[in-house]
C-alpha cells in the first residue's frame, strides 16, 4: 500500500506530522488540565489527536498517508517524552489506521468535509476501543460513557472536518500543496502551443 | 564533440502559470568545461539547474516537454539555502549519509570524511559535531563535502553563499577552486567578481529565458556589454561605472537628533548577545552594519525592532522606548528571510496589507509603482512564496517604502539581486534617507559602505566595536578591506 | 534536557529490541487488573527510571511533575462517575463508591507506569541510532527511517520558524489590534505560514536527499552498526523479574483486599 509513496510525500508527511506531535505534547498536558473538570469537557478537545491524518491526506491525497501521519505524529510525542508514554504510539496505529481504511472505502477519490469527518470519526471510534480496554469507559454508569462518546464524537467532527478543511484550504491558497501534486494533464497541454 | 549533459528544445511552464518559462531552450555542456550561467533575476537559472539534474521532473513535478535531456552521470548540488539541504543532525552523519547511499564498507567511512572535511578545509576537533552549531559557510562547505563524497562529474552550484558572510564566500570558491581542475562546474552566480577568475565560459540569459549570449567571458563581456548592462546583470566594474555615470551622491544636512542609545543591550535568553555603548543618530543618516557570520548584527536590529529583551537606554525623538508596542510605527523592519515576512495570497496585497484599512487611490498607485520599477507588475496576482529569491526579497524590501518609518530596519536586502535592481533598490532608499529615514541595514558590501552609507557600525563577538562617519570611512578603508579579504 | 547525563547499561540496550519489550510490557500492563500487581510492578519500573537514566534527580523530578497530574486526572473521572456497589459518598451526580475508587487509583497508576515506561525509553535512547536500529533489527525501509530522522533534525528549526514568523506578524501590524477578538486573528494567523514553512522545507530536503542519490530501493551499507550485547540479556531478565516479583507480591503480601477492579 505505501510502497507507492514517493521521498518527497514521506518526508512531508512526517515533518507535517512531527510540527502536529509538538502541538500534541502541548495539547496533553491541556488535555489533562480540562479532564478533572469530570463532566468529560476534555473530550471535546480530543479530535485534535485524529487531525493530522486528514490535514495530511487532504494535502498529499495519496494511499497510505493517513496512516503514516498518525503514526509519525504519534512517535513524535512519544519521542518528546510525552505524559502517555508508549500509549500514544499504540493510539496513533490505530486511529491511523481506522481512517486510513474508511478513507480506502472511498478509494481515496473524495477530499471533502463528509469523507474527513467520517475518517475521523473511524479514528475515533478505534481510540474508543481502546479506551474500553485500557480505560474501562465500560465501567462509567451509562449517563457519563454517553456523555464522554458524544463529546468525543463532537469534538472529532470539528476538529478532523471542520478544522482540517479549513486549514488545508487556507494552504492551498498558498500554493505549497502544488508541491506535492502531481501535475494535470491541461499543463501538459498548454506545453504545445 | 562530447557532451555531458544537454537539453534540445526544452519547453516548460510552471502548474498554473499563465506564460512558458522556457520556450525551445537548448544548451549543451561539455565535459570539464566551468559554466557560468548569468541572467536577471527571476529569468529561470535555479529551474534550470533543476532540470539539468533531472530534479525536475523526477522529484519536482513540473509539466516539460523537450526532444531530448542528457543527464550527467554522475553529479552533485549545492543548494543556496544552508538549512535546507541536511538531513541528519551531526557532521559525520550526513557525509555517511552520502557514503551509504553509495555502499561503501562501513569500515571506510571514518576515514573518508575525515579526509573530505580536510579537502573542504572543515577542520572540526571531533567530526561527530552538531551541524546546527556551524556557522553559514561552514555548513556551505560542508554541502560540498557531501557533494564531493559523490566523487561527481558535474558539480552544480545554485548561489551556493547566498546566505553567507564574505569571509564564508570566500572560502567557499575557494574551496571549490581547490577541487575543480577536473570536474565540469555549472555555477548559477550574481556576484561574480570571486570566481570569474576559473570560469572559461559564460552563458547569459534574457528575462524572457532566452539565451543571449554564449561564449568565453571576455569575449561575453565586450561584445555584450550594452544588453548585459541593459538587462541589468551583474559585470566586472559595474559598481565602478554606475559611480561614474551617477551624479554625486548627496544627502540633506540634518542636525535634529532622533535615536539615542546609550549601554544598549539586547539578550537571547539570559546573556546579552549586543552590546552598544553610546550612540547617537541623526535624521536622514544611513548606517550600515556590518561583520561577520555570527557576529550579531541580525540581533541588533532585532533589538532595536524590539523583538529580544533590551536594557540600557533607547530614545526615539526624546521619547523612551521600553517595549514594541512603544515603537508605534515609528520603525520598520525588513528581514533577513523575506519569506517569513508574507502574510497575504497576492504580491500586490502583500505591498497594501498594513495599511489596508484606507487603501487609497494614491497609496494603490503608489504600491503599482514600486511593483513595475521592481519588475513584479507582471507577477501581481501570483502568490509571494512562487517567486525567485531575488523577486522574494525585491518585495519584502518594498513593503518598507509605503510605511513612511523614522527608522528602516534592513537586514542584507540586497543579497540575490541582480544589478539593475540593487541600485534601484538603494536608489530608493536614498530617497528616503532625504526625506530624513534614518536608515540602519546590515550588509556585507563594501560598495554600499562606500558609496551610499554614511556611518558604519561593525559588530564583532556581540559588540558594536566600531562607530565610524563618512569621513572616517574612507580613512579607514584599507583596514576594512583587510577585514574583508 | 541539555545536562550532559551519565550513560548506564539502559543506554547500551539495542533500541528496537527496547521498544518492542515495552510494547509487549504495554499489551502486558493492560491485561493487569489487579491493583496489588500494579502497584509493586509500577515501583520496579520507577527504579530503572531513577537508577538508569542518568539523568540528575533535580530532572528527574521535574519530569515527574505532570506525570502526577496524569496520576490525579485520570482516577478522578474513574472514582467520581464510576460504576459500583458499596458507596462511600454520593453528591449530587458524583458517585464514589470502594469499586470505582480502586478502579480510579489503578487507572491512574497504570497511567503513571505507561509514562514511567516512556519517558524511560526516551532518556536512553538515541533517536538516531533507534532508526539505525529499526532499519538494521526490523527491516524498516530507509525512506522512511530517514524521513524520520530528518525529521527530528528539523524540530529546533521548526521553533526558530515560529518565532520569527510571530515576530514578522508583529512587525507587519498582525498584533497592534487590541481585544480577544483579534487575539484569536492572532492565533489563526500562525499555523498556516508555520505548516507552508515546513511543507517547504521538508520537499527541499527530500529533493536534496535524493540529490545525493538516495534511493530507497538498494541496499545499503549503514554508518552504524546497531548490534545485540548481553546488556540485552540483562535488560530481559530485569523485565522478567520484575513481572514475577510483582505476582508474587500480590499473592504473598496483598496490600489491597481487591482482586480485580473491573466491574
Ligand atoms: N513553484 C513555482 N510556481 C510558479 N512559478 C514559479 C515557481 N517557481 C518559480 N517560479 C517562477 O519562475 C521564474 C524563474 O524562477 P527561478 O527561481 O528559476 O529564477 P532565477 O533565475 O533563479 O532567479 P533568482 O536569480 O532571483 O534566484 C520566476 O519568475 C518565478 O516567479
Ligand atoms: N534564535 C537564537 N537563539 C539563540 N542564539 C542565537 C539565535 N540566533 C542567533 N543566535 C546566536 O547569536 C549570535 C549572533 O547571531 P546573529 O544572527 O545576530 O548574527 P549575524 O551577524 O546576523 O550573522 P549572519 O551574517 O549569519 O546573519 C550567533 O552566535 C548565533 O549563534
Ligand atoms: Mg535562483
Ligand atoms: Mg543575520
Amino acid at each position: 500500500m505505501s510502497k507507492g509513496l514517493k521521498l518527497t510525500d514521506i518526508l512531508v508527511t512526517i515533518v507535517i506530522s512531527v510540527g502536529f506531535g509538538i502541538l500534541y505534547k502541548i495539547w496533553g498536558p491541556l488535555y489533562y488540565a480540562v479532564k478533572p473538570l469530570g463532566i468529560h469537557m476534555d473530550q471535546l478537545i480530543y479530535g485534535m489527536w485524529f487531525m493530522t491524518a486528514t490535514v495530511a491526506f487532504l494535502i498529499i491525497r495519496k494511499p497510505g498517508v493517513a496512516f503514516l501521519a498518525e503514526v509519525a505524529a504519534s512517535s513524535g510525542e512519544f519521542l518528546m517524552g510525552s505524559e502517555f508514554g508508549l500509549e500514544v504510539l499504540f493510539y496513533g496505529i490505530i486511529q491511523g489506521l481506522f481512517a486510513e481504511l474508511l478513507l480506502m472505502a472511498f478509494r481515496y477519490k473524495r477530499y471533502d468535509l463528509l469523507v474527513v469527518s467520517v475518517a475521523g470519526l473511524s479514528s475515533c471510534l478505534g481510540s474508543l476501543l481502546l479506551d474500553f480496554y485500557k480505560g474501562y469507559i465500560g465501567d462509567l454508569s451509562t449517563w457519563n460513557l454517553i456523555l464522554y462518546v458524544a463529546f468525543r464524537f463532537i469534538g472529532t467532527i470539528l476538529f478532523t472536518g471542520v478544522l482540517a478543511i479549513s486549514i488545508v484550504n487556507s494552504l492551498e491558497a498558498t500554493g505549497v500543496t502544488n508541491l506535492v501534486r502531481s501535475s494535470s494533464k491541461k499543463d501538459f497541454d498548454t506545453l504545445n502551443q | 564533440m562530447e557532451y555531458i549533459t544537454s537539453i534540445k528544445n526544452l519547453n516548460l511552464k510552471f502548474p498554473k502559470e499563465e506564460g512558458l518559462l522556457f520556450n525551445d531552450l537548448s544548451i549543451s555542456i561539455r565535459k570539464g568545461e566551468k559554466v557560468l550561467l548569468l541572467g536577471p533575476s527571476g529569468c529561470g537559472k535555479s529551474t534550470l539547474l533543476q532540470v539539468l539534474t533531472g530534479l525536475i521532473p523526477r522529484s519536482m513535478d513540473v509539466p516539460l516537454k523537450s526532444e531530448s535531456i542528457q543527464i550527467p552521470d554522475s553529479w552533485g548540488f549545492v543548494f543556496q539555502d544552508p538549512d535546507s539541504q541536511f538531513c541528519m543532525p551531526y557532521v559525520d552523519e550526513e557525509i555517511a549519509f552520502v557514503l551509504e547511499n553509495l555502499r561503501i564498507p562501513r569500515e571506510e567511512m571514518t576515514d573518508r570524511i575525515k579526509k573530505l572535511l580536510t579537502t573542504v578545509g572543515l577542520q572540526l576537533d571531533n567530526i561527530h559535531n552538531k551541524i546546527q552549531a556551524l556557522s553559514g559557510g561552514m555548513k556551505q562547505r560542508l554541502a560540498l563535502a557531501s557533494v564531493l563524497a559523490l566523487d561527481p562529474e558535474v558539480i552544480f552550484l545554485d548561489e551556493p553563499t547566498a546566505l553567507i558572510d564574505d569571509d564564508g564566500t570566500a572560502q567557499v570558491w575557494d574551496t571549490v577552486k581547490s577541487i575543480a581542475d577536473d570536474k565540469t562546474l555549472i555555477i548559477v552566480e550574481h556576484k561574480i567578481d570571486q570566481i570569474i577568475d576559473i570560469i572559461d565560459r559564460i552563458i547569459v540569459f534574457t528575462d524572457d529565458g532566452t539565451i543571449m549570449a554564449d561564449g568565453e567571458p571576455a569575449y561575453v563581456f565586450s561584445h555584450f556589454k550594452a544588453e548585459i548592462k541593459r538587462f541589468g546583470i551583474w559585470y566586472p566594474n559595474a559598481w565602478g561605472e554606475y559611480i561614474k555615470e551617477k551624479a554625486n551622491i548627496t544627502y540633506n544636512n540634518y542636525s535634529d537628533t532622533v535615536l539615542n542609545l546609550d549601554n544598549f543591550r539586547g539578550y537571547r535568553g539570559k546573556v546579552p548577545a549586543i552590546t552598544l555603548e553610546k550612540a547617537t543618530v541623526q535624521s536622514g543618516e544611513w548606517i550600515a552594519v556590518t561583520g561577520a557570520n555570527g557576529a550579531g548584527k541580525s540581533t541588533l536590529i532585532l533589538s532595536l525592532m524590539q523583538l529580544l529583551r533590551t536594557t540600557g537606554e533607547y530614545k526615539i525623538e526624546g521619547r523612551p522606548i521600553r517595549s514594541f508596542s512603544d515603537l508605534e510605527k515609528k520603525t520598520y523592519f525588513v528581514f533577513q528571510n523575506p519569506e517569513y515576512q508574507f502574510l497575504t495570497n497576492r504580491v500586490i496585497d502583500e505591498l497594501t496589507y498594513d495599511i489596508r484599512q484606507r487603501v487609497s487611490p494614491d497609496v494603490m498607485k503608489q504600491a503599482n509603482d514600486l511593483l513595475s520599477l521592481f519588475g513584479l507588475k507582471d507577477k501581481q496576482n501570483q502568490h509571494p512564496y512562487h517567486l525567485s529569491l531575488g523577486q522574494k526579497r525585491r518585495l519584502s524590501v518594498a513593503t518598507a517604502f509605503l510605511q513612511d518609518p523614522k527608522i528602516l530596519l534592513l537586514d542584507e536586502p540586497t543579497f540575490g539581486q541582480d544589478s539593475k535592481n540593487t541600485f534601484k533598490l538603494l536608489e530608493l532608499l536614498q530617497e528616503e534617507s532625504r526625506k530624513g529615514t534614518i536608515i540602519i541595514m546590515v550588509t556585507h558590501d563594501l560598495n554600499i559602505i562606500h558609496h551610499f552609507a554614511t556611518r558604519v557600525w561593525e559588530v564583532k563577538g556581540g559588540k558594536v566595536i566600531c562607530d565610524w562617519k563618512k569621513d572616517e570611512i574612507k580613512r579607514e578603508e584599507g583596514r576594512m578591506y583587510e577585514y574583508t579579504y | 534536557m541539555n545536562t550532559p547525563i551519565k550513560e548506564s547499561w539502559l543506554h547500551k540496550v539495542n533500541p528496537a529490541l527496547k521498544l518492542l519489550i515495552l510494547a509487549i510490557l504495554f499489551v502486558f500492563a493492560v491485561t493487569i487488573h489487579q491493583l496489588n500487581v500494579m502497584i509493586p510492578f509500577t515501583l520496579t519500573v520507577s527504579i530503572l527510571f531513577f537508577l538508569c537514566t542518568g539523568q540528575p534527580y533535580r530532572n528527574l523530578f521535574l519530569i515527574l511533575i505532570p506525570f502526577f497530574l496524569v496520576f490525579f486526572s485520570t482516577s478522578l473521572s474513574m472514582i467520581l462517575f464510576g460504576k459500583g456497589d458499596t458507596t462511600l459518598f454520593k453528591w449530587g451526580i458524583i458517585h464514589v463508591t470502594e469499586e470505582s475508587l480502586y478502579r480510579g487509583v489503578h487507572l491512574g497508576f497504570r497511567a503513571l507506569v505507561f509514562a514511567l515506561m516512556g519517558i524511560t525509553f526516551v532518556l536512553t535512547t538515541k533517536p538516531v541510532k533507534l532508526f539505525y536500529s529499526l532499519m538494521q533489527q526490523l527491516k524498516l525501509q530507509p525512506k522512511y527511517a530517514y524521513s524520520f530522522m530528518a525529521a527530528i533534525r528539523l524540530i529546533p528549526i521548526m521553533f526558530e520558524e515560529f518565532k520569527t514568523i510571530r515576530d514578522a506578524q508583529k512587525v507587519r501590524g498582525l498584533h497592534s489590534e487590541k481585544g480577544v477578538w483579534s487575539k484569536l486573528k492572532r492565533i489563526k494567523a500562525l499555523p498556516i505560514p508555520l505548516l507552508s514553512q515546513s511543507i517547504r522545507r521538508a520537499f527541499r530536503i527530500a529533493v536534496a536527499m535524493e540529490a545525493k542519490r538516495f534511493n530507497s530501493l538498494q541496499e545499503r551499507t549503514f554508518y552504524y552498526q546497531v548490534g545485540f550485547s548481553t546488556y540485552d540479556l540483562l535488560f530481559i531478565s530485569y523485565i522478567v523479574s520484575s513481572i514475577g516479583l510483582s505476582y508474587w507480591l500480590a499473592s504473598e503480601f496483598p496490600l489491597f483486599p481487591v482482586t480485580d477492579v473491573r466491574y
